[in-house]
């Protein structure tokens, strides 16, 4: 009996148990949401933002006086604590906004934080050591393979060739036959090419067809430059912003609804986001920190110096001067989408590259294909209501059938 | 009546060579050798080998430099202005006064840099006209002449040094008794009038001169004394109905002139069922562009203009029953009296001015008036206009002060004493001697250089300003640009010393809200964004002139001079001279003699006829004390007796563009009665054995051959046929063709018709120009430069016939000689009624030809037509044949010699990157060796159907606009969509009226029509 006692017991203390260990995991997860959820607009752990930085708050303060901080911090100023009004005038009296969290919750947040400060300071994630960006990562040299392999066959021949020598001079000796007169290496290569005559041939036609083609797309290809993917001072990764973090194009290049120029964004808006974000999975600070850099921005003190020095991007598609493009026209009119001409550049851009040749065959092509979107713009309304008079409504109305083949809508 | 035209004596006289040079549009051959060989002088001949390796060898290198792509940089704002999208235009309003030309603008800027000065439409003042002076000025902002900071006797130093050794002079002068005076043009700034009075308060002994380089303060006294007044009126144009004017050229120059120009046009248009027009009446010695305008135009030596003045009071106080004055002789005693009658008959609604700065003459004027019952009606007293404020008076007082050697500190600002006075050299020496000299001008002049201390002023573009142009009406200006150099506002330099730490915006703010802000109830950012801020006018009250006119006529017989006289006026371009440094506007063919880069003395025909003169010959000035050199120009028009030179040129320190271009003629302005006259009586001219000078006319290039293309008529005739003086070509006989028989020529084309060829367009650009309102001032040709990033080309390519500007204003004269069949070789005959000729202006740019003769010949097909009506011309796809312009009946096309930008040999704007600033961004500096021409402002066209299509709306008339058509002052050039039926330029043509394409009989249908020109031949009184 007392046996089974205990044993049903201890079946009726199971759950508990088991729901004080989970609970006690809960508690624990609990306060990284929260953290994550409410905290990190304002605060990091190691890393001075708006508010403070959070590391061994929980040595700085009691844990009283943080739970009613945290709750209602404002009450505290004008409760005329003297450690909360001096934290508020420090931090440019910005007030941390009052909240409804239990004091559970806002222990779970503590022993978060707390657990944060005795970790060490995060190392970036990959590529950490400085300068390793993905843009300097050198791949395995294929080239010296080659070498190798080359002169392997070399010595190889040459040995074969040896030993051919060596048992041709055996074999005249043996019979008596008279050695050849010398002759010198030229002769010697006459005499094999007369051998050879039908090689030779063939390799001369292969030769000049593959030079012609080559030379062909080689003169072909001047001016274009497709592929170009400079280097910048700053490794920014398209891949990342418009890939996995989902910012749209026109957030950065803000003009490109506007009017012609679809522009590189200026320092200010890469600072809405990197004043928070101060890290990044890739390269860790070093790159954001040239950001600040240029900018003269201080991240622990958030203060502008006076020497800002301007980012000198390598400008990637250059239009001649003689041609006029206008992305307002192609993007709020013509309703195109960035990646018919920038490529995919969310999926695989981590550095921007010219994915269309921005040759004029190029541009002509689209424009004879690509349809107008004449419905709903009244600009086109009483042309559009005659063209189809004219030509019934299964006509296609590309681009160029309204003169976009003209030279003057993109040269003068 | 049919006129007969020609565009110059050359022509007139059919010399050999101008026969020569009018059938070959390119008239000198290749300049290969000397591009190849780059040693003309060495060996004039490049064998035909070495050219060939030559090209050979830069097609190699071309194609191999082009391999390579250069890396570009890109390099954005780090803090980007809020309103600042780079490719987009940003527009201010600002004001303009640089003491003699007043306007209030829009300044177009792209990325922070002005590239463009266009009209305010918001000022009643000058209604949206802008002038070729004050759209060049954008120019001189990025002129490397400017002064780039601060300096003592010519060594730069800080900004803090000079005011503190400025101070400390000023202090001493002041503690010593000295006199400190400063002298300026006029200023209209009502703040700076309080601070530089505040500046006289801080240093007590100060007085505050304005002067003017071409003075009108005759008119000023005449005022005080006729009506207790010293102000200047303000001119109801728009109000007359019949206008005299007695040698001003109130069009182009005379006080207001922009204001001037829309009134005057309003009563010139024949549009919109309007049926009368004004009649303008003009006695000048010179031909002026204002003269040119004139129904009638009688010319009269400048001394005897007074007489004339004299004798039109009586006349009129004839009529008005009122006693006559004594009055000199004069021979157009008929034609006097006949221009009385007519005004008159038109009390009330006639207006009279006159040009003549002397307070007796404008005295009389002000009796004429009087009688006449302008003031209240066509003159207003009562909102009297700021501009010209200078008191010649004043000035002799300073110069008496400056000979006791009694003014210790003079501080110029705005003006140019030593190049504009008379004895410029004298007040030079005065000023180095002075303790304290200082100049605030903001560029380099023959002023700042004598003086010790220079504080160079902001260009206006960089400045704060404000402006009351006219009681009541006031204006602001703003920054476009950051300062370009460590220049400093005057108005600081001011405040500095005296001891305020105030900035001048602040300054001006303070100033606005206390003393003009707060009677309208505006506020600051409204007014700074309008420009303008007018407060309600006052009445405009009658007034009748109490001049002692006794006094006056017994003085304008001393003002009648004898012998032979010489006349200094202004050009349309050039001014007096301030912007002399500007090659946009030494580039501007004068409107009357077409001639570029020079000052010439003007004789009449009979004058050079009778002492032997021939176009070109040098001959020496001998006036009083004065003597200089001067070439001579023959101009039709000109008085007998008479010559005329221009002010503005000469400068010895002035910069690169300006200097020895032509001769300084201020010298020959003389004082009379204490007024500075523009006229000298008892010259002595004789030929100089100097060699010819060689002038850069664009007159006597792409002639007309003879054909009629302006067509003119009278408004009596045109009243009576609205069709009359365009006659339209009738084809009586028809004729076969392969395909279908009988048909009109007219109907016959060569070509495919263009709206048949492709698909139905949404625009058809088109342009209409009014040869009735067009006054020929060039602000079309300044504007078209400014948009189309027009390289300047110099002198002697000018001379080559190779300026480059798009469109041009064709000036025709014409005589009342009809040639009867075999007659037309008489040219003795057609010789005589050239001296007094009329003229018209002709605009003359691409006429967008439907059937372009151009399209037809290009061998590469640079050039083709647009579905939208265009005639396209793609610089990249040009190979430079030159067959289009060939074949082009206007000759309106431009072949590139050389590469203007970037190239040492033209020394203008377009080879230093301060001066490339002025650029638009938006049209392609051309290059070498292609053709180009006027593309009807296809950049404005297409961003117009952008912000149409983003907005998703039609396009509205009026939105899109030509450079030319947006600049006019007078409205002569409008431009629109034919496939807008509510568009001015389609309701303006009717072709049964007075709309008519220039040789139609070519049938190359353009784009571009001409209303006829109406002459108000009056009402039968005109001699």
């Amino acid at each position: 009996m007392n046996k089974s006692y205990y044993l049903r017991s201890l079946a009726f203390l199971f759950p508990f148990i088991l729901s004080a260990f989970v609970s006690l995991n809960v508690f624990a997860q609990d306060g990284e949401a929260l953290y994550k959820a409410n905290c990190t607009a304002c605060h990091a752990i190691n890393d001075k933002l708006i508010g403070p930085a959070l590391k061994d708050m929980h040595k700085r303060h009691s844990e009283d006086w943080l739970i009613k901080w945290i709750r209602n911090s404002q009450a505290m100023v004008k409760a005329g604590d003297p450690v909360a009004v001096k934290l508020f005038n420090e931090y440019n009296k910005v007030a941390m906004p009052a909240n409804n969290f239990s004091d559970d919750e806002i222990k779970a947040v503590i022993a978060y934080v707390k657990a944060e400060s005795e970790k060490p300071e995060a190392a970036p994630a990959a590529g950490g050591a400085p300068g390793a960006g993905p843009v300097s990562q050198e791949k395995a040299p294929v080239g010296w393979y080659l070498v190798i392999a080359l002169s392997v066959l070399l010595l190889l021949s040459s040995v074969l060739g040896k030993v051919k020598a060596t048992l041709e001079k055996t074999l005249r000796q043996k019979e008596g036959l008279p050695e050849p007169p010398p002759m010198t290496s030229w002769q010697k290569t006459l005499h094999w090419a007369r051998n050879n005559k039908k090689l030779i041939a063939v390799l001369l036609v292969t030769f000049t067809l593959w030079g012609s083609v080559k030379g062909w797309y080689a003169l072909q290809s001047i001016g274009i430059s497709q592929g170009y993917t400079p280097d910048q001072p700053i490794a920014y990764s398209h891949q990342l912003h418009a890939g996995e973090l989902q910012i749209q194009c026109v957030y950065c290049h803000s003009g490109a609804e506007k009017g012609k120029v679809a522009g590189i964004p200026s320092a200010n808006v890469c600072m809405n986001c990197h004043k928070y974000v101060r890290q990044g999975p890739t390269t860790g600070k070093e790159e954001i920190a040239k950001i600040y850099a240029a900018l003269d921005y201080d991240p622990s003190t958030g203060v502008y110096g006076p020497n800002p020095k301007p980012i000198q991007w390598v400008r990637v598609h250059n239009l001649p001067d003689l041609a006029y493009f206008n992305h307002a026209q192609h993007v709020t009119v013509g309703k195109i989408d960035c990646q018919t001409c920038h490529g995919p550049v969310q999926d695989s851009m981590t550095v921007a590259g010219q994915y269309s040749p921005l040759t004029m065959a190029w541009c002509i092509d689209c424009h004879r294909k690509t349809e107008v979107k004449m419905e709903g713009n009244a600009y086109y309304a009483d042309y559009h209501k005659a063209l189809v008079e004219k030509h019934g409504h299964d006509y296609k109305i590309t681009v160029n059938t309204i003169g976009g083949l003209e030279c003057s809508r993109c040269h003068y | 009546m049919s006129n007969r035209y020609w565009k110059g004596v050359e022509e007139l006289s059919n010399d050999a060579e101008f026969v020569r040079l009018k059938n070959n549009e390119f008239f000198e051959p290749l300049p290969i050798d000397e591009v190849v060989s780059n040693k003309a002088s060495e060996s004039t001949l490049t064998p035909r080998r070495d050219f060939l390796k030559f090209l050979g060898f830069s097609v190699a290198a071309a194609s191999l430099a082009s391999c390579e792509a250069p890396v570009t940089k890109s390099i954005p704002y780090l803090i980007k202005p809020e309103e600042i999208t780079p490719g987009i235009a940003n527009w201010y309003a600002s004001s303009y006064f640089d003491g003699y030309d007043y306007c209030s603008v829009l300044v177009k800027t792209r990325e922070g840099r002005p590239i463009k000065i266009e009209g305010n439409s918001l000022s009643s003042v000058t209604k949206g006209g802008v002038n070729a002076r004050v759209q060049a000025s954008v120019l001189s902002l990025y002129d490397n002449h400017r002064l780039k900071g601060p300096s003592i006797n010519g060594g730069q130093v800080s900004w803090e040094q000079i005011d503190k050794e400025v101070s400390e002079k000023l202090n001493a002068i002041v503690s010593l008794g000295g006199k400190i005076r400063i002298l300026s043009s006029t200023v209209i700034s009502p703040s700076t009038l309080k601070l530089i009075s505040e500046f006289s308060a801080k240093y007590p002994n100060t007085k505050h001169v304005m002067y003017d380089a071409v003075s009108v303060a005759g008119i000023r006294q005449a005022n005080q004394e006729s009506f207790g007044q010293n102000v200047l009126p303000t001119y109801n144009f728009d109000k007359a109905d019949v206008i005299v004017s007695i040698g001003a050229d109130f069009l182009v120059n005379w006080i207001s002139p922009l204001e001037h120009s829309k009134q005057y046009a309003q009563t010139r248009k024949l549009n919109n069922g309007k049926k009368n027009m004004s009649r303008h009446i003009q006695f000048e010695s010179s031909l002026s562009v204002t003269g040119s305008n004139a129904d009638q135009r009688l010319a009269v030596k400048p001394s005897h203009q007074a007489a004339v003045a004299a004798n039109l009071y009586n006349a009129v106080a004839s009529l008005a029953g009122a006693a006559p004055i004594q009055a000199p002789a004069t021979e157009l005693q008929k034609e006097i009296q006949a221009v009385a009658k007519e005004l008159w008959q038109s009390k009330g609604k006639s207006l009279v001015v006159c040009g003549v700065n002397h307070s007796a003459v404008q005295n009389v004027i002000n009796s004429i008036n009087s009688l006449l019952g302008s003031y209240g009606n066509t003159i207003d007293l009562d909102n009297p206009c700021k501009l010209r404020q200078g008191s010649d008076a004043d000035l002799a007082t300073l110069r008496e002060e400056m000979n006791k050697g009694e003014v210790s500190a003079l501080l110029v600002y705005n003006c140019n004493p030593v190049y504009t006075l008379a004895d410029g050299d004298k007040f030079m020496n005065q000023l180095q001697k002075m303790e304290l000299s200082l100049s605030f001008s903001e560029r380099e002049d023959e002023t700042s250089r004598a003086c010790k201390y220079s504080c160079p002023d902001h260009h206006s573009l960089e400045s704060w300003a404000d402006a009351e142009p006219r009681a009541g009406s006031f204006s602001l200006g703003q920054p476009t640009i950051a300062p370009l150099f460590s220049t400093r506002q005057m108005q600081d330099s001011l405040l500095k010393w005296t001891g305020s730490s105030q900035t001048y915006y602040d300054y001006l703010v303070s100033y606005w809200n206390s003393n003009i802000l707060n009677k309208a109830g505006k506020s600051w950012n409204n007014v700074l964004q309008d420009g303008v801020l007018e407060l309600a006018p006052n009445t405009a009250k009658q007034y009748s002139s109490n001049a002692n006119l006794g006094a006056a006529a017994s003085m304008l017989g001393s003002l009648t001079g004898s012998g032979f006289e010489i006349m200094v006026y202004e050009k349309t371009g050039m001014g007096s001279g301030v912007m002399a440094n500007n090659p946009w506007l030494q580039e501007l063919p004068d409107p009357i003699s077409k001639i570029t880069w020079d000052n010439y003395l003007a004789v009449s025909p009979k004058d050079a006829r009778e002492k032997g003169w021939r176009q070109g010959n040098v001959v020496s000035v001998t006036a009083g004390s004065v003597k200089m050199d001067l070439p001579v120009v023959i101009q039709p028009g000109q008085a007998f007796g008479s010559a005329s030179v221009a002010l503005g040129y000469g400068r010895s320190a002035a910069g690169k563009v300006a200097d020895k271009v032509g001769v300084n003629v201020y010298p020959l302005m003389n004082s009379r009665d204490g007024f500075i006259m523009n006229y000298i009586s008892g010259v002595d001219i004789q030929k100089s054995p100097a060699d010819d000078h060689e002038f850069a006319a664009t007159q006597t290039h792409h002639t007309l051959m003879g054909r009629a293309i302006v067509k003119e008529t009278t408004l009596q005739e045109w009243q009576k046929n609205p069709n009359s003086g365009n006659k339209q070509l009738t084809y009586k006989k028809k004729i076969g063709t392969h395909e279908e028989l009988d048909v009109k020529p007219s109907e016959l084309e060569l070509w495919d018709r263009h709206e048949d060829r492709g698909d139905l367009s949404n625009h058809h650009w088109g342009m209409g120009i009014d040869l009735n309102s067009c006054i020929g001032c060039g602000s079309c040709v300044i504007a078209c430069t400014a948009e189309n990033n027009v390289p300047v080309v110099g002198k002697d390519e000018v001379r080559r016939s190779r300026e480059m500007h798009w469109m041009r204003i064709d000036r025709y004269y014409s005589s009342d000689f009809d040639p009867k069949p075999g007659e037309e070789k008489d040219i003795k005959k057609m010789e005589d009624p050239s001296d007094m000729p009329k003229v018209v202006f002709q605009p003359m740019l691409c006429q967008h030809c439907n059937n372009a003769p151009c399209e037809t010949v290009c061998p590469v097909i640079a050039t083709s037509h647009s579905s939208e009506g265009l005639n396209q011309m793609t610089y990249n796809r040009c190979v430079g044949t030159r067959y289009c312009a060939n074949n082009c009946p206007y000759k309106v096309r431009r072949f590139n010699w050389f590469q203007y930008s970037d190239n040492t040999q033209f020394d203008y704007n377009m080879n230093n990157d301060l001066g490339k600033m002025v650029l638009n961004p938006d049209v392609v500096v051309r290059s070498r060796g292609v053709m180009e021409k006027c593309s009807m402002c296809v950049q404005r066209i297409q961003e117009g159907k952008l912000e149409a299509k983003k907005a998703g709306r039609k396009i509205k008339d009026g939105e899109v606009n030509t450079a030319c058509a947006q600049s006019c002052p007078t409205n002569a050039i409008v431009f629109g969509d034919f496939k807008n039926p509510d568009s001015e330029v389609k309701k303006l043509w009717k072709p049964e009226e007075r709309s008519y394409h220039v040789l139609e009989e070519l049938n190359v249908k353009p784009n571009v029509y001409y209303l006829t020109k109406v002459r108000n031949s009056g009402n039968g009184n005109q001699a």
